[in-house]
């Protein structure tokens, strides 16, 4: 094996010492956005219109706001837009425009009237690629409603606008004889006002900023990976040892020192195999009734449950944490509650990784930060300074369900084509400056009585939804300088002169794509290193 | 360390695989010099004897464009797409989506005969260092997963922490990590089954235990800022206190039995010994958490307390029809939080015999156990008293369950089970 370049390591063991290296430190300042009341505080008894008219109060005003600015004197054939407090006041014939939140109703839409009538109800619906029926578009209804009642838009800007449920918008238009609201025109809240870098950490801790800075001769980067889907079996995790050994520094890129710039890893939902979860309902299930007779015994029943998956996933994280910090987000098939927001998930299932824990909250000082924190899914915080929210995929994926699909493009073989998509539906949540807007109507939500969380009230730098089927990113920047009488907290003192520019990342899922994302933290520049074997001469035979 | 010989032995004569990394620990070199020793190995094996060690090679670099599936941000045209994008209310201001090129580097494993090919797939390697030897080609480069699957579990007692920098791996300063025995590297099986055979002797060994795990407890680095050491110091103290009561629910079952056959066990003791230092290893895991409790809202504790023992009550009521309930009671207490066992304890009455023949290594005896028996006496009322009873137990069965003063105090009220009857009774025997 005699190559030209020896590149280090393809030479005999020499005597050089190496030195130590060091990794960049992190600075991490978490929300608490998304943390549900403990215990006997956390109610679901309440209702879930609540939240629609949180959701309303809260965007109702920002959206009247960029309407009046953009419609305030428009006039049409003579007549001026009049603005209508409430959707029921709309007289018929009359140019004027309204605000309300956005219902959409289509045919394949879980329903849960349906489901009783059935009797289907104790299964959950199984999961569509769209809820609307590609063979009828017209059964899909688009209806705007507040608190006094609902109008159905119609019309064709409707065509060529995607709208979900639970948005806000102001819709410009007429009432026609059906009693049907023909629209002209639609207005978003837009993005939401963007803290400066280092906004949260700059009254508490003037010297983390720095020594971020300062430590750092270059940049650090985040990493951000999705979807490790560890399911315990040998075959998924050769790609998940290369990142590891990435992550502690044993493979680099150039030299060593490039692994040492990531300050962290943020684990985007799904750490574990779809099979994991599913085979165990089912083995609970066939053996319901044996259990029941055998006595209790301590620990649970190694036939209906696999810990293979878990205790993979608690000794990559164990292996890791001693050099990296990591945030770990629950996803869809993570060992967490189902409805958004899933809070994190427990440290009493990775027995050697909680070690870095944050330790148990007592009463009298405030809950600090563990080097190890699992989050909740959807998640904010401040990570160097970066504001970043993000979600482990169900956001994306439930919108892009109210989207319409050519008929032909059902067949799931068309999966490459929506990433488009979906990086436009992430734009378009942050314009609509609602992180999840189709909670609580077809997403599993937490009935929320006196704040709406995923109302996005101020615009991340970095907003990444995980899970995705590719990896995608953008920068969307918000509109031109935002109107001094715009927004009221808009009117920034420091005279800044746009709203900012938001990175959109759409992390693609590990196990299929083997890839890991990062992020350089004063540059916001992306970078992918991909990990995976060469299907070499033994693969083919 | 003789790293010829190492690989000599694994390889060529137990033929396994070893990788970079499994060299690096079991030799303790850093990764980087590891991976040269395999190189040099390799080279030397072939030259003695040709194909009689194979390697895997992992290369990273930049990829060729048309190589990269899945990924895009090179070629795309992604503005042009955004432009005709249909998917955005047209309302939608300045929809300006700026994308740029993204860099997609690669880290790909190779086998050596491959190497070549999946070279010519890179547009520039920056690093190709040799991942394994292994005696014959992988079928399944996967199986290199169970080399580092067994390479973790040989050496899960090397502190990461302490053991990092000579593996080469990326140091944190600022780690933090809270002190504490580290947890088994593979889940162990339930303790429970053996707590059955404490004896009067645990009292005093799970005192002596007590200092064991703290030793195990890795200390923080000096290294680290302050305010690691802080935490490190807050976490300290914890794990002590629940430790000591955790011996106090030890010492509940060794009460069960009297000081008579402590002798005869005592043979037994560097037995038990070992096996309550398993014990302890075991409970670690728990106690990583001993204030967990403290988060409930103190109020609410009490009332758990007070349902527990609520739940303790009705269990015991139905020790003497059902015998399998004693387990769930026995269960129920083990269940129970650290703290609220060492109150109960102190005022447990003594006064449970038991007499022990050992049989063939067989423990058969009988002892004395108070059973609740509830009854229904003349006016209808429902009257629970104690009775000692004998019963006979082997090894098998787990000590019964031990008392609570609540139990006390309702055997003082219907102490005397006809005197509830009538009230002339109770002033008639004065």
């Amino acid at each position: 094996m005699a190559t030209a370049e020896d590149y280090g390591f393809l030479r005999p063991p020499s005597n050089d010492d190496y030195e130590p290296v060091y990794r960049t430190p992190s600075s991490y300042n978490p929300l608490q956005t998304f943390t549900l009341p403990m215990g006997s505080v956390r109610h679901y008894q309440q209702q879930y219109g609540d939240m629609y008219f949180l959701r309303l109060a809260r965007l109702k005003a920002t959206v009247e706001k960029v309407a009046t600015d953009a419609w305030g004197d428009i006039t049409i054939a003579g007549e001026s837009a009049r603005r209508v407090d409430r959707v029921l006041d709309v007289r018929q014939g009359e140019l004027c425009w309204m605000a309300g939140t956005v219902y959409m109703d289509m045919p394949l839409k879980p329903n849960i009237l349906e489901d009783l009538t059935k009797e289907t109800f104790t299964s959950a619906p199984p999961p569509r690629r769209t809820y609307a029926d590609p063979s009828d578009p017209s059964a899909t209804q688009i209806m705007m409603e507040d608190e006094s009642g609902r109008i159905r838009l119609t019309g064709n800007l409707l065509l060529s606008t995607q709208l979900a449920t639970g948005v806000i918008i102001a819709a410009l238009g007429t009432e026609t004889v059906n009693g049907e609201f023909e629209v002209i025109d639609i207005k978003v809240p837009d993005l939401a006002p963007q803290p400066k870098r280092w906004e949260r950490d700059e009254a508490t801790t003037a010297e983390s900023k720095q020594s971020g800075k300062d430590a750092s001769k270059g940049s650090g980067k985040i990493a951000f990976v999705s979807g490790l889907g560890i399911t315990g079996t040998s075959s998924d995790t050769l790609a998940l040892e290369l990142l590891t050994d990435y992550l502690l520094g044993y493979t680099s890129i150039d030299g060593s020192a490039d692994a040492s710039r990531i300050t962290r890893l943020i684990i985007a939902g799904n750490s574990l195999g779809a099979s994991v979860t599913a085979d165990a309902a089912s083995a609970g299930s066939d053996n319901a009734a044996k259990k029941k007779l055998a006595p209790k015994k301590y620990g649970y029943d190694a036939s209906a449950y696999n810990s293979s998956p878990i205790t993979q996933l608690d000794n990559f994280l164990a292996e890791i944490l001693p050099s990296i910090p990591v945030t770990l987000m629950a996803g869809e098939k993570d060992p967490a509650n189902v409805s958004l927001p899933q809070q994190g998930i427990h440290r009493a299932m990775f027995p050697q990784a909680r070690a870095y824990c944050a330790p148990p909250p007592s009463d009298e000082n405030k809950q600090e930060v563990g080097w190890f924190d699992s989050v909740s899914n959807p998640w904010e915080g401040d990570v160097e300074g970066w504001r970043l929210w993000g979600c482990s995929g169900q956001n994306v994926d439930d919108v892009l369900r109210y989207l319409d699909f050519p008929a032909d493009d059902v067949d799931p073989t068309a999966e490459r084509d929506d990433s488009e998509a979906r990086l436009r539906i992430m734009e378009a949540m942050l314009r609509w400056r609602c992180g999840v807007p189709t909670a609580p109507d077809t997403i599993w939500s937490y009935p929320f009585q006196t704040v709406d969380p995923f109302v996005l009230e101020s615009s991340p730098h970095i907003f990444f939804t995980g899970n995705q089927p590719s990896f995608k990113t953008a920068v969307i920047e918000a509109d031109a300088p935002f109107r001094l009488d715009g927004d009221t907290e808009m009117t920034d003192s420091a005279g800044e002169p746009t709203a900012g520019r938001v990175r959109l990342l759409s992390i693609p899922k590990f196990n299929e794509t083997g890839e890991l994302v990062l992020v350089d933290t004063e540059s916001l520049e992306v970078e992918v290193i991909r990990f995976g074997t060469f299907a070499g001469q033994e693969e083919k035979k | 360390m003789d790293s010829a010989k190492f690989l000599a032995e694994n390889v060529l004569n137990e033929r396994r695989t070893v990788t970079y990394r499994s060299l690096s620990r079991a030799l303790k070199v850093h990764a980087n010099r590891a991976k040269q020793i395999l190189f040099e190995f390799h080279r030397n094996e072939n030259a003695k004897r040709a194909q009689s060690v194979h390697a895997t090679y992992l290369i990273s670099g930049i990829q060729k464009t048309p190589e990269a599936p899945a990924t895009n941000g090179h070629t795309n045209d992604e503005d042009e797409i955004m432009q005709s994008s249909p998917y955005l209310p047209s309302s939608m201001p300045n929809q300006e989506i700026v994308s740029d090129a993204v860099r997609v580097a690669s880290i790909i494993l190779a086998r050596e005969e491959d190497l070549e090919d999946a070279k010519a797939i890179f547009q520039s390697i920056s690093m190709i260092h040799v991942y394994s030897v292994q005696s014959s080609t992988l079928q399944d480069l996967n199986t290199l997963t169970d080399v580092c699957r067994e390479m973790a579990t040989a050496h899960a007692q090397d502190d990461p922490l302490e053991c990092g920098q000579q593996w080469g791996m990326i140091q944190n300063r600022n780690v933090k990590r809270r002190t504490g025995a580290r947890p088994p590297p593979a889940p162990a099986a339930a303790p429970a089954p053996k707590a059955k055979a404490e004896s009067t002797v645990l009292s005093k060994q799970s005192l002596q235990t007590k200092p064991a795990p703290a030793k195990v407890e890795s200390k923080p680095e000096e290294s680290q800022p302050t305010s690691d050491s802080q935490s490190s110091v807050k976490s300290t103290g914890k794990p002590a206190a629940p430790k000591r009561e955790k011996s106090n629910l030890f010492s509940s079952f060794a009460k069960t039995k009297p000081p008579k056959p402590k002798a005869a066990e005592s043979a037994a003791q560097s037995g038990v010994e070992d096996m309550m230092l398993d014990d302890a290893s075991e409970d670690e895991p728990e106690e990583l958490f001993p204030n967990t409790a403290d988060k409930a809202p103190s109020a609410n504790r009490e009332s758990k307390k007070e349902r527990e023992e609520k739940l303790k009550k009705m269990m015991e009521e139905e020790d003497v029809d059902d015998e399998e309930m004693r387990d769930a009671d026995e269960e129920l207490q083990r269940e129970l939080t650290p703290e609220e066992q060492p109150p109960l304890l102190p005022s447990k009455p003594a006064e449970l015999k038991e007499e022990v023949t050992v049989q063939g290594g067989r423990r058969r005896g009988k002892r004395q156990v108070t059973k609740k028996r509830t009854l229904k006496d003349e006016e209808g009322y429902l009257v629970t008293r104690e009775e000692a009873t004998w019963e006979s137990f082997s090894e098998d069965e787990p000590a019964p369950p031990k008392k609570k003063p609540a139990v006390n105090v309702a055997k003082g009220k219907t102490g005397k089970p006809g005197g509830q009857g009538s009230i002339m009774s109770f002033f008639g025997k004065k």
